[in-house]
């Protein structure tokens, strides 16, 4: 009885192999086409990703279905970016197989267990033939211990990477070892590329041009080879239940709204004539540069211009914390502030910081220092010290001194930034408001 | 509206409105707001944002996914741009888009993450291999950034070539004040794709050596061949011979065939001028100051603000130069990175370059530098 079905169209193209006589790379290079004849999948759907060496040379090999050659050890990344966008935004129809060596895997191992972490609907080919080819014979990170390579004529001091141990601490769902002469090669490739998630075959050959070479092996000898350098043959780990990386991040269908970030809706009129370039010290996790950022945001919608630049230590949540914010009623661009028409530190760890801008004080400028920080020089023009963070609380001391200022040259109404507090955090907002309001208090009763 | 906003934020809402809906990312200073605002809002609105475990990871994921058909991006600083730069090179010659954001920082080394500069022109300019020159944008204000992350999009795939969006620390992090109704919009006409069925595309196909060969997405039904090899025009890797020296040729041809229309200098003209101020990015921003204080002391000077880096914007700076005898480069590096890069197109001109690192270059500076 005749099949309605066409024949399969044949994987692999008519021609001659490029690779050297013996070589494992011409089995793989069968098993794999074999392979991705059984597993149904149309041409369209699978690609090659293919890495450098003599495994790159499998382009033309493989006229139908489409190929990505990449960059050395990188194959397994671009595979994985091909894999996350086919997933989780066309459908996730396609099979990605990463052809790769044992080069090809240490130089680019991270991006193996990157993938086998992601669980990534990938399927990479680890071509082991303990060496690399391509460049002359050098040793790889897989060679045998006490093997001959060009590299280590005395002897490889090293033992191979176990490639099954690394993957399977970092998740991979389908791991297996086999000699490329095995007869099991094509129904393991077709189980991995059938494995949902990260899978990982590797193939154990010998390169004909320096790995018998240089070391005596016959076939025999490269059973015992593969069994020394690593786990025994065979299915090493199949395990299913992790959700690949590709549903994890399929986005939902209907678009949701952006969030805005929270802008001051206080209406305000400034009476700002020119330029106010003002510094704001203090210690990381007091709320300093999110105060300046509340005083621009006012700004901003009271028609001003303004900009406002943050600094800290790397740390982040330790050491000083500071922003250099210029309210402006014409357009900045210059953002450097060379000249402060107000420096405020409402801590130690700020004044520290910003004391040697004291010299560079604008005329007219002031400075504002809190009254428990040490060691600031009495003799300094324009200084005023208040007890702002014993009156306003360290979370609200650099709001009151904000406040202050806006009430002593009569930028802003202190008021309007008390209601964009409260615009900002609700009731939260009660130590800020109080904070504010001492702070505009202290600048009527012409603190300095 | 008006609105307190980074530049960094506005490159990310600019990255959700050019149509990006592919994100990887590596956390590094002064960069990770591009990120932080993507993995936010991509998902929200259709795509993808995600982390990898370096920046090699980063852009290999983007330029697969953007292999697959999808507009993508990364972005870095410096030390970042460093370990990107391998794929770069692949991106360009396997004519994959991608647009990468590089927010400059003081280098070199680790240098200082929260520190500003412009040190990263000849870095990543010269980053690919054989004199190659991709699109290098450079916004000077946060309102720019927006524009300038458009036409990087716009660009790369138009092109089909990686595009950086070349900011710094103070013109991507400051908070400035933004008109989200003076910001422009500017409708992609996406990648020019292959309509013609399974048989007969060929990855690299074109017949004058400017054109953009069309794109097939790898997965679709058109039989895709990319690589980063040397290749003839089906992407099947080939040397020494006519036609792949053609490509070779044809992948700078494209991007130079295009620069009459993505080169860009803002240009602030004051009549019988003979000095030209070109600046860019954050320097930009202290000339345009120096350059209004020139002229309220009575100087006669122009300004010319670069918003596109590479391909060197000839026919822009052509007109520009008409009776300029004297051109001051301000920009924030150790022996003018750009100023030795268009010198070329300066021709006999005095050029003269005001250079500070590690500290914002002052308006005063370059005031001396015109006066």
């Amino acid at each position: 009885m005749q099949s309605s079905e066409p024949a399969p169209a044949p994987f692999l193209a008519d021609c001659a192999l490029p690779y050297c006589k013996g070589c494992g790379h011409s089995l793989v290079v069968r098993s794999l086409a074999d392979a991705m004849q059984q597993s149904g999948l149309a041409p369209e759907h699978l690609c090659i990703v293919s890495d450098i060496g003599c495994v790159g040379l499998i382009d033309r090999l493989f006229p139908t279905v489409h190929t990505v050659h990449t960059t050395h050890g990188r194959s397994t990344a671009f595979a994985t970016g091909l894999a996350v966008a086919d997933g989780a935004l066309c459908g996730g129809r396609t099979r990605f197989v990463v052809v790769i060596g044992d080069g090809g895997s240490t130089i680019g191992l991270l991006h193996l267990v990157a993938a086998a972490q992601l669980n990534v609907d990938v399927t990479v080919v680890l071509h082991n033939n303990h060496v690399y080819g391509m460049t002359g014979g050098q040793a790889s990170g897989m060679s045998p211990e006490d093997w001959n390579t060009v590299t280590t004529p005395d002897g490889n001091p090293l033992l191979p990477l176990d490639m099954m141990g690394i993957l399977r601490a970092a998740g991979a769902g389908y791991l297996a070892r086999e000699l490329a002469t095995s007869r099991s090669l094509t129904g393991r490739l077709v189980e991995a590329m059938a494995h949902p998630g990260f899978s990982l075959v590797e193939v154990i050959e010998v390169c004909t041009a320096f790995g018998t070479k240089l070391n005596r092996l016959t076939g025999p000898e490269v059973r015992a080879l593969a069994e020394r350098t690593g786990e025994p043959l065979g299915l090493r780990e199949q395990r299913l239940g992790r959700r690949h990386y590709a549903e994890v991040a399929r986005p939902p269908d209907e678009p949701t709204e952006t969030g805005t970030r929270v802008q001051s809706r206080v209406v305000v009129a400034s009476a700002l004539k020119a330029p106010l370039r003002v510094v704001v010290a203090g210690t990381a996790g007091e709320r300093v540069q999110s105060a300046a950022a509340l005083c621009a945001r006012l700004a901003t919608a009271a028609g001003l211009y303004a900009t406002q630049k943050n600094d800290n230590l790397v740390t982040q949540g330790t050491g000083y914390s500071l922003s250099e914010m210029i309210l402006s009623p014409s357009p900045i661009h210059y953002t450097g502030i060379d000249a402060p028409d107000a420096i405020l530190a409402v801590s130690a760890d700020g004044w520290n910081t910003v004391r040697g801008l004291a010299r560079t004080l604008a005329p007219g400028g002031v400075i504002l220092v809190d009254d428990t920080i040490p060691g600031v020089p009495e003799g300094l023009p324009a200084l005023v010290r208040l007890p702002l963070r014993r009156e306003a609380g360290r979370d609200d001391a650099a709001l009151a001194a904000l406040a202050w200022l806006l009430a002593r040259t009569g930028a802003l109404p202190p008021q309007a930034l008390a209601d964009a507090a409260v615009a900002t955090h609700g009731e939260k907002a009660a130590g800020a408001v109080r904070a504010i309001a001492w702070g505009a208090a202290e600048a009527n009763r012409g603190g300095d | 509206m008006r609105n307190l906003i980074t530049g960094n934020e506005l490159c990310a809402r600019a990255a959700i409105d050019a149509g990006c809906r592919f994100f990887a990312g590596y956390p590094i200073t002064p960069a990770s707001a591009i990120f932080a605002n993507l993995v936010r809002e991509l998902p929200r609105r259709g795509g993808v944002a995600m982390s990898s475990p370096d920046e090699i990871s980063a852009i290999a994921y983007c330029i697969g996914a953007s292999l697959r058909g999808i507009p993508s991006m990364t972005a870095t600083s410096g030390p970042g741009w460093c370990l990107m730069s391998e794929s770069v090179g692949y991106a360009l010659m396997a004519e994959v888009p991608v647009v990468i954001a590089v927010v400059q920082r003081l280098g070199p080394s680790t240098g200082g993450a929260t520190a500003g500069a412009q040190g990263d022109i000849g870095l990543v300019s010269e980053a690919v291999s054989g004199g190659y020159r991709f699109p290098i944008f450079s916004p000077s204000t946060a309102a720019e950034c927006y524009t300038d992350t458009l036409r990087a999009f716009y660009w790369a795939e138009r092109l089909r070539s990686p595009v950086v969006l070349l900011s710094d620390k103070e013109v991507a992090s400051t908070a400035e004040v933004v008109d989200d109704e003076a910001l422009p919009a500017l409708v992609s006409p996406g990648r020019s794709e292959w309509r013609g069925g399974p048989v007969g595309y060929r990855t690299y196909a074109f017949e004058k050596e400017e054109d953009v060969p069309l794109f097939a997405p790898v997965g679709g039904s058109a039989k895709v061949t990319a690589t980063g090899s040397a290749h003839d025009q089906a992407g099947l890797l080939r040397k020494n011979d006519p036609e792949t020296l053609g490509v070779m040729r044809h992948l700078q041809a494209k991007i130079d065939a295009a620069e009459p229309e993505l080169g860009r200098v803002d240009f602030d003209y004051q009549e019988g001028a003979t000095t030209l101020v070109l600046s860019y990015g954050v320097s930009a921003r202290a000339s345009r100051d120096a350059v209004a204080q020139a002229r309220s002391m009575g100087r006669r000077v122009s300004l010319g603000v670069l918003r596109t880096l590479f391909p060197l914007p000839v026919t822009a700076l052509h007109a520009g130069l008409a009776g300029i005898e004297r051109v001051v480069i301000p920009e924030e590096n150790h022996g003018g990175l750009y100023r030795n890069a268009v010198l070329s197109a300066l021709g006999k001109r005095e050029v003269v370059g005001v250079n500070r690192v590690g500290a914002l270059i002052r308006p005063e500076e370059i005031l001396d530098a015109i006066i």
